[in-house]
């Protein structure tokens, strides 16, 4: 009898491990998330979500990539193979994404908190910081992404890679000038500050960032006059529309007084790839724009 | 001009009508069975019928008829058909403070803001009582309210000229939508349903005040009491709409109106159809925006204007 209840326990014991040992704990925006399974079927409801995905070879079933497929950067596209569109990043559809019915959903705390109940009655929902996030923040959600949807380790290769590949690229450039970048669409150029996503990716290729004078703000709208205050020795800029401010601008007398003028360092990046995307692939994106910049 | 009991008849039907078509479209189509099954837990549209698209329209109704009472309120004391909540103040002042909220506390929670946009519609409303005090004519209170509406209006602009940052979602709210809106937000609207019978209660006495000040007098009215009562309720009913929706322009001045041209300026019908005509219109247009490019959501307050905008034009020139 006790030998047979002895049994018992081990079989019990043997059935209840493995689900055990998948359980995993993680801090979010809302505190403790913990998830028991292995999800298979992922909404993320930014790009840089879809990004750390598609860095440990997972593709989310949806994503809200305000109905533009074109907005997910092509390395991340390649990865991940097709999905559906959960409609705009600021108002995603709820219904859309029960409709897909997904076990994980990954938030971003800045857009999605009024909704944060209505998405855990569709499935669990992490909640990370998306839209003011620096470069380290990035690599940090993507290192909590890895471990939720079990592939920590791959995860924390994928890392290792991209400070390895981020490595290699800073070595090819040794300029000791300060950059700048911004987007520009047809009434305002938006400096992106030190604070920036932007800022941080060109700080971890070591060089150095243009000051702005903005405190705790990642954007600054300027005019022409405020730029030539900046005065960077590179401009890089990503525009958005065609014609744009610049355009008038490159008619005026300051224009050709701006450093970056002047020495034929002006430049022009995809604004979604350097402003929107944010993840391990778009920086190694803007890695490899900035040493195209450099070496050319 | 058709009698009212067909009127309420008639509505009562299209309501029914429009909130089942509500129900069962959206980015996903539903046929009417899984609607009705969409009521029990253990089907697999629970959380797109029971959880998402019944609160919503729900949501819709009362807001679009607490709307357009607080429009026949402001309506009946201005005695002007042109008149709506919006020259109170209160959707600009309960704006001001949303986004004030937004761009100088970015990190701090969105779920406080029903409470501050509460807060600075009522403020608004407080605002504008001390300048005019209750003695003041309607028009004065009516060009006073204008003022600080547009007073209001312009430091929203400034805020978000100086912090474009947030501009994204303060815009998206400013717009009024009903978006991301459940169970919570119609449970906190419930405690001012209570202004609705208060203010059905004040039909006679607008009659009266609708003859003139000296005749409502001499029918035993006290004038200025039941402006300050109106006005009152008016601005709660619009504050804590506004507070749960944001801004939805334009549909307390429409639906009031266009009742008016249904069956008539008698109080004590106008009151009650306008809650109907308010509710239909705004289950109207939150359909129309979640349906026309799904699965993007347009905002329910854009719907509402690009209706409201072209009426109030063809209203100002046929006045003339």
């Amino acid at each position: 009898m006790l030998r047979s209840f002895k049994l018992l326990c081990l079989s019990v014991l043997i059935f209840a491990l493995p689900s055990l040992a998948s359980a995993v704990d993680v801090e979010d925006e809302k505190g403790t998330f913990s998830i028991e399974y292995t999800p298979k079927r992922i909404v993320v409801l930014e790009l840089s979500f879809a990004d750390a995905l598609a860095a440990v070879g997972l593709g989310p079933i949806g994503i809200a990539d305000d109905k533009e497929k074109s907005r997910v950067l092509p390395a991340v596209r390649e990865a991940i193979g097709d999905w559906t569109s959960v409609g705009m990043r600021s108002q995603p559809s709820l219904e859309v994404i029960a409709s897909l019915k997904p076990d994980l959903i990954i938030a971003d705390i800045g857009r999605h908190e009024a909704v944060y109940e209505d998405l855990k009655k569709i499935a669990p929902t992490l909640m990370l910081r998306s839209r003011t996030e620096t470069y380290e923040d990035n690599l940090a959600a993507a290192a909590i992404i890895g471990k939720v949807v079990n592939k920590n380790e791959a995860m924390q290769a994928r890392l290792a890679k991209h400070h390895e590949l981020m490595q290699s690229y800073k070595q090819t450039l040794t300029v000791s000038a300060s950059f700048q970048f911004g987007v520009v669409n047809s009434d305002l150029l938006y400096l992106h500050t030190e604070d920036s996503y932007a800022a941080g990716v060109i700080k971890a290729m070591g060089l150095e960032n243009a000051k702005t004078g903005a405190k705790d703000k990642a954007y600054l709208p300027v005019s022409l006059e405020q730029l030539l205050g900046v005065n960077p020795d590179y401009l890089i800029v990503g525009e958005y529309t065609q014609p744009n401010a610049l355009s008038n601008w490159k008619k005026e007398p300051l224009w050709k007084i701006l450093k970056s003028v002047k020495n034929d360092h002006i430049s022009y990046v995809n604004p979604n790839t350097w402003s929107r995307c944010r993840g391990i692939m778009a920086a190694e994106q803007m890695a490899q724009d900035l040493v195209k910049i450099l070496t050319i | 001009m058709i009698t009212p009991s067909r009127f309420f008849l008639f509505s009562t039907l299209l309501l029914v009508f429009l909130a089942l078509t509500s129900l069962s479209f959206g980015a996903v189509s539903l046929s009417f069975l899984d609607v009705i099954n969409g009521f029990f837990e253990d089907s697999e549209h629970y959380f797109t019928i029971h959880e998402y698209r019944l609160p919503r329209t729900l949501l819709a109704i009362v807001v679009g008829a607490m709307m357009a009472l607080s429009g026949a309120l402001v309506q009946g004391v201005i005695r002007n058909p042109l008149a709506s909540p919006d020259v109170l103040g209160v959707s600009h002042g309960a704006g001001l403070a949303a986004v004030l909220y937004m761009t100088f506390l970015p990190d701090a929670s969105t779920n406080w803001l029903p409470e501050v946009a509460l807060v600075g519609g009522l403020l608004a409303a407080i605002v504008l009582w001390l300048l005019c005090g209750t003695s003041s004519s309607a028009i004065k209170l009516a060009i006073t309210g204008v003022a600080m509406a547009a007073l209001y209006g312009s430091a929203i602009d400034f805020v978000l000229l100086v912090k474009p940052l947030e501009v994204n979602n303060a815009l998206l709210w400013l717009t009024g939508s009903l978006w991301g809106r459940g169970w919570p937000q119609l449970t906190s609207l419930l405690p001012w349903l209570l202004l609705i019978p208060l203010g059905l209660g004040l039909a006679k006495h607008l009659n009266l005040i609708d003859l003139g000040d000296d005749s409502a007098v001499c029918l035993g009215t006290k004038p200025n009491i039941i402006r300050l009562i109106s006005l009152a309720t008016a601005v709660g009913l619009t504050a804590s709409c506004v507070a749960i929706c944001g801004p939805i322009g334009f549909l307390g001045l429409i639906a009031p109106h266009l009742t008016r041209r249904l069956i008539g300026g008698r109080h004590q019908v106008l009151l009650p159809a306008t809650l109907f005509v308010g509710a239909l219109l705004l289950v109207i247009a939150d359909l129309v925006a979640r349906t026309i490019n799904p699965p993007i959501e347009l905002p329910a307050g854009l719907m509402t204007a690009i209706i409201g905008a072209p009426y109030f034009l063809w209203l100002l020139f046929s006045l003339r």
